[in-house]
């Protein structure tokens, strides 16, 4: 066993991360603002699927990552439209996003399934910065999009903490009747969060599709990473900066299975090897669930709870 | 709101007139079929060729109806499993890994016990030790769910790849007791001929694809539809739902309460995958990785509005659509077999915002304007 893959490995789930970092951060700012959105696996796969038909049309890479995000906006706005303008059940209205996206990703993909990425996000060369030992590959081996995310996370925690409009935005998740009482629109601040929370989600599925998955398959694309992202926001506390450091270990324990079958270690065949980065996040999951970890989170309160004023 | 000049406004209403129960699965179902014809459309496929096609081999046929009864065996315990769990406020989606169990807890009990037992014992022992395997499935998130308040949504969601890879693991993955011994060629071993039931004819000569297994899953839901309104354990789950705090107050354990759900629903989901085994596979088959049932079954008991009997048919509707599809695919122009799944989604998402007008009515008045004086 040499030490240089497990070195990659590391690069590899930073790399990840950036996927699971987007999309909790769209998971983030919908559900502060009290709707919950289980819809995040479709979101994904639909991002990875339109992103790449269209930059297989167009050869261009900015237009296929755009279109991914207004396929975001689309589906976003069909969940607001249910949960926040019809007070449809939020949970069940997320799982039918899931499996129409699913479905449609796959009914679309169909000519292009087994296929090759047709563009390719590659990692910066940043000159002495790269070739250094350890550092080099593991921090400044990424692509443009992975620093982004950084900053976008950074970006997300000064809104919500930092500004008027963050604070306005956290209030509506945890009193939506005291935001009503001042005179805001709770049915807007949770249209706008669902939407941008959409694209981002959607954006993350075409990410991944030309970063790291080497061809469009529309049982693998994703494989399950969009619910780590919702399990991720627990283990962030709702928090966009914890969501770093989370994403790049649920990131290692997805890259871990690989990096074991490209070295050959067999300790445990390769089918219960891809259990684990299930196992790893559902016992997570559990011990944030212990009483004394509970009081460290901090959930919206009145998340998944439609805001009706005449029933007051 | 004011829309077009008139001020429109929902207002509750105090009941349901029935005819709305009917109208708006149907107009769902409608809405949805026409969503469909957009994406059918636009990949060159006529859409209302390519739904008289559907109706024909999902409902109208003989071999289609007879195939889509037999799909919905399983598809019945989903939705009933996810119904069970739903109506309580507990969004277990964790029935696509409970069907999982449910097959290879039925497997084994069809290898390992059949050979001692007749007929008309072995097949129900198949069938309870396939209601186990799946309970103990979600055995670890309802406890979770009712100690520490971890929510069950994800957990029994990661519980499923974790399935899906277990299923992999004794067909691909190893040469243990769940592979045919006989072949290098990796498949399940087969269970006891005593463990498995001949499919049937409905008074022909031909070989269908419905077992009775449907109406032992048609049977569960009437049962349950009854059971849940007569007895006290009925009373308890639906005081709970509405507000856990009465029940509390009551005296009710919400411990006792969420567990046992959630338990049951696995159950259900699990006797699904044990009816495939009694029925079609007769053994551990990774094909039924690829369709999907207990996603499905969220769907169906969505649209059926978790209710038990209502379930039977949404589960028909939903097996149509997919063997329909199934023959779409093998056509001569094929229409890939996603739509089927395209269609169920749509239909949820149009049922969910039909709850809406079942709710509310709308009011449409003119603007009051304010008079100068």
């Amino acid at each position: 066993m040499n030490s240089n893959i497990w070195l990659l490995t590391f690069a590899d789930a930073i790399s990840i991360a950036t996927t699971l970092i987007l999309a909790s951060l769209g998971a983030i700012i919908t559900e502060r603002s009290g709707v919950i959105n289980l819809g995040v696996e479709g979101m994904l796969l639909m991002g990875a699927v339109t992103g790449f038909l269209v930059a297989d049309a167009s050869g261009n890479l900015w237009l296929a990552l755009f279109v991914a995000v207004l396929v975001g906006v689309v589906l976003g706005s069909v969940h607001a439209a249910l949960t926040v303008g019809l007070r449809a059940n939020q949970i069940v209205s997320g799982l039918a996003m899931v499996i129409f996206g699913t479905g449609l990703s796959q009914y679309i993909g169909k000519p292009i399934e087994g296929n090759p990425r047709p563009v390719v996000i590659n990692p910066l060369d940043l000159g002495w910065l790269t070739d250094l030992p350890f550092v080099g590959p593991v921090v400044f081996g990424h692509d443009i999009f992975t620093y982004a995310t950084w900053l976008l996370a950074a970006g997300t925690s000064f809104y919500l903490h930092r500004t008027r409009p963050g604070l306005v935005l956290r209030a509506t998740g945890d009193a939506p009747a005291t935001v009503d009482a001042q005179g805001g629109s709770v049915a807007r601040i949770r249209w706008g969060h669902t939407v941008v929370g959409g694209a981002m989600m959607s954006f993350a599925g075409a990410w991944y599709m030309f970063a790291r998955a080497a061809a469009w398959s529309q049982a693998a694309t994703t494989n399950g990473i969009g619910w780590i992202a919702l399990a991720l926001v627990v283990f962030a506390s709702w928090r966009p900066l914890r969501a770093i450091g989370g994403a790049v270990l649920f990131g290692f324990s997805l890259q871990v299975p690989f990096t074991l079958q490209a070295e050959q270690i067999d300790l445990l065949p390769p089918t219960i090897v891809a259990m684990f980065p299930y196992v790893v996040t559902l016992v997570v999951l559990v011990l944030l669930s212990t009483p004394r970890a509970r009081r460290l989170l901090g959930a919206p309160k009145m998340l998944g709870q439609p805001f009706v004023r005449d029933e007051r | 709101m004011i829309i077009f000049g008139r001020n429109v406004r929902l207002e509750q209403r105090m009941t349901t007139p029935s005819y709305l129960l009917a109208v708006v699965p149907l107009a769902s179902v409608l809405f949805a079929l026409l969503v469909g014809a957009v994406f059918l459309a636009a990949t060159g496929h006529p859409p209302i060729r390519t739904y008289l096609d559907l109706l024909d081999n999902g409902y109208t046929s003989f071999y289609g109806i007879t195939d889509t009864l037999g799909l919905a065996t399983p598809l019945v315990c989903t939705g009933l499993a996810a119904a069970f769990a739903f109506r309580m406020n507990l969004y277990s989606i964790g029935q696509e890994g409970q069907l999982y169990l449910g097959m290879i807890g039925g497997t084994w009990a069809g290898i390992v016990l059949a050979d001692s037992l007749p007929g008309f014992i072995a097949v129900p022992a198949v069938l309870i030790v396939g209601a186990i395997a799946g309970a103990l499935w979600v055995l670890v998130p309802a406890l979770l769910r009712a100690r520490l308040g971890t929510s069950e949504i994800v957990s029994t969601l990661l519980l499923n790849y974790v399935a899906l890879n277990l299923v992999n693991y004794f067909i691909f993955g190893s040469t243990g007791f769940f592979r045919d011994p006989t072949t290098s060629f990796p498949q399940g071993r087969s269970v006891s001929e005593n463990a498995r039931l001949s499919p049937l004819s409905f008074f022909t000569e031909k070989v269908t694809n419905t077992y009775p297994t449907f109406f032992i899953a048609v049977a569960l839901a009437i049962f349950l539809f009854w059971f849940m309104r007569a007895s006290n354990y009925g009373y308890e789950t639906s005081v709970y739902a509405d507000s856990p705090n009465t029940a509390r107050y009551a005296g009710m354990s919400s411990t006792w309460l969420q567990t046992s759900v959630l338990l049951v629903s696995g159950a259900l989901a699990g006797v699904g995958g044990a009816t495939y085994v009694v029925g079609p596979a007769g053994k551990v088959d990774p094909g039924l990785l690829q369709i999907g049932l207990g996603y499905a079954g969220i769907v169906v008991a969505a649209l059926a509005r978790y209710n038990f009997l209502a379930v039977v048919l949404a589960a028909v509707l939903f097996a149509g659509l997919r063997t329909g599809g199934n023959a779409l695919q093998a056509s001569s122009d094929p229409v890939p077999i996603a739509i089927a799944v395209v269609l169920q989604g749509a239909v949820l998402l149009f049922a969910l915002g039909g709850e809406l007008f079942r709710r509310n009515r709308i009011v449409i008045s003119r603007v009051e304007r304010a008079v100068a004086s």
